[in-house]
């Protein structure tokens, strides 16, 4: 059985590998795009393991945190740890895509670390988008039919549905100013269920309750809920974690805009 | 079991419009979105008959989570990559938003200085907690199961 000497030191050898390093911050970089689009930790990890062997390395360990990555990189002799931030972690479906596609790409030796880089930082410009005002008129008709699903009545369709999209539209708005996400939630919470509460009510809506939960259901975040659950599952418990305690804080900040909605036009809760 | 067919089909078409919505929100892109609505009519169509058979919500949200997911997994040669996050889209609304709210709502009354009948307060609340808890569980549970199981070496 062999034993390792832990009182043995071995000196550390600073080596200037220009590609490691660029393997290094390419692997990154897709793992924060993977990230910040809604990919599942396991998915960022596997994805990047591809990317970096698929460059040459010979041995690659990653932590994904919530809001940085950091790799390490080996290949023969030489071995660097490079650290990258995670922006905000939304869900960008057609980027994910792109993405994955890319690592596919990279995986059949089709492109350098350069090249690759290049492409990723591309992907992250170029990836078309719907319109603010397509996005604004879906999230409204999304809201509208998951009231349908609890119990909304006819009256109270249009209403939640323009309130919907009115909060939708502003929350872009925010978004663009970097207005933090939890603010954002509440102030678009308050605005969209006062706006649904006070459209119902005028329509002759019986379910005034309901819609003024109905038209803030697009905030509700379903994708980081369900990432928390399966990066616990698949053995990343601390971003797992990190995300459910996301989610708990936007859900209070999203019942706080309501309720102070409920409040403002005396509607019991 | 008695299906109430009109019932049936309203909840398919609204679950298929909000998880088309849902797709618009999550950039899936336009030939997608049609999958996306037929994530979400199956989840919705599978979790009514299940409730109507007499299942709990729970159980039914983990039948139609599991059924969502082995589609995606059936329709993975036509779909690639895109499979897994289709599941989850249609999965989407059956997230218990409606219930995380009612149960913070009920947080607060408790915490008001004289709540009326507190101990019926504090089991509702309780109850919505659990179901929110329960659910979003099993929409989790349903869909890595499956993922697991029927799983391949690029998903």
């Amino acid at each position: 059985m062999n034993i390792v000497d832990s009182t043995k030191v071995t000196v550390p050898v600073l080596l200037n590998d220009p590609e490691l390093e660029q393997i290094a911050m390419t692997t990154l970089l897709i793992g924060r795009l993977l990230m910040e689009s809604g990919a599942r930790a396991e998915v960022v990890h596997e994805d990047c393991s591809i990317v970096a062997h698929g460059f040459g390395a010979d041995h690659v360990d990653l932590r994904s945190g919530y809001a940085s990555v950091d790799i390490t990189v080996s290949r023969g002799a030489s071995t660097i740890t490079r650290t990258m931030e995670v922006g905000p972690h939304g869900v960008d479906h057609r980027l994910s895509h792109a993405l994955r596609d890319l690592v596919r790409r990279i995986q059949q030796g089709n492109l350098t670390p350069s090249e690759a880089l290049a492409k990723a930082t591309g992907l992250k410009r170029d990836t078309p988008h719907f319109a603010p005002w397509l996005v604004a008129l879906a999230a409204g008709i999304a809201c509208a039919a998951f009231g349908r699903l609890l119990g909304l009545d006819w009256p109270a369709f249009l209403p939640v549905a323009a309130a919907g999209a009115i909060g939708q539209a502003v929350r872009q708005v925010m978004l663009r100013r970097g207005v933090n996400v939890f603010v954002i939630a509440a102030c678009m919470a308050f605005l969209s269920s006062n706006l649904a509460g006070l459209g119902a009510s005028r329509a002759g809506s019986a379910t005034v309750n309901v819609a003024m939960v109905a038209s803030v259901l697009m905030l509700v975040p379903g994708v980081p809920a369900l990432n928390a659950q399966s990066d616990i599952m698949e053995g990343h418990p601390t971003l797992g974690t990190a995300r459910g305690v996301c989610v708990i804080m936007l859900l209070t900040f999203i019942a706080i805009g309501v309720l102070l909605a409920q409040v403002l036009l005396g509607v019991q809760p | 079991m008695i299906v109430d067919v009109l019932h049936l089909l309203h909840q398919a078409l609204f679950g298929a419009v909000a998880a088309s919505g849902f797709g618009v929100l999550f950039n899936f892109g336009w030939r997608d979105l049609r999958w996306c609505a037929a994530s979400g009519a199956l989840a919705l169509t599978t979790r009514t008959i299940a409730q109507d058979a007499g299942w709990s919500l729970e159980a039914a949200t983990f039948a139609a989570a599991a059924a969502v997911g082995c589609g995606g997994r059936l329709l993975r040669a036509r779909l690639g990559i895109a499979s897994n996050s289709l599941a989850v889209a249609g999965c989407v609304p059956m997230v218990p938003g409606f219930f995380a709210a009612q149960a913070i709502f009920g947080l607060f009354a408790l915490t008001a200085a004289h709540p009326d009948n507190p101990s019926k307060l504090a089991v509702t609340t309780m109850e919505f907690a659990l179901r929110v808890i329960f659910t979003a569980g099993a929409i989790g549970a349903g869909l890595s199961i499956v993922t697991h199981i029927l799983r391949s070496p690029d998903s």
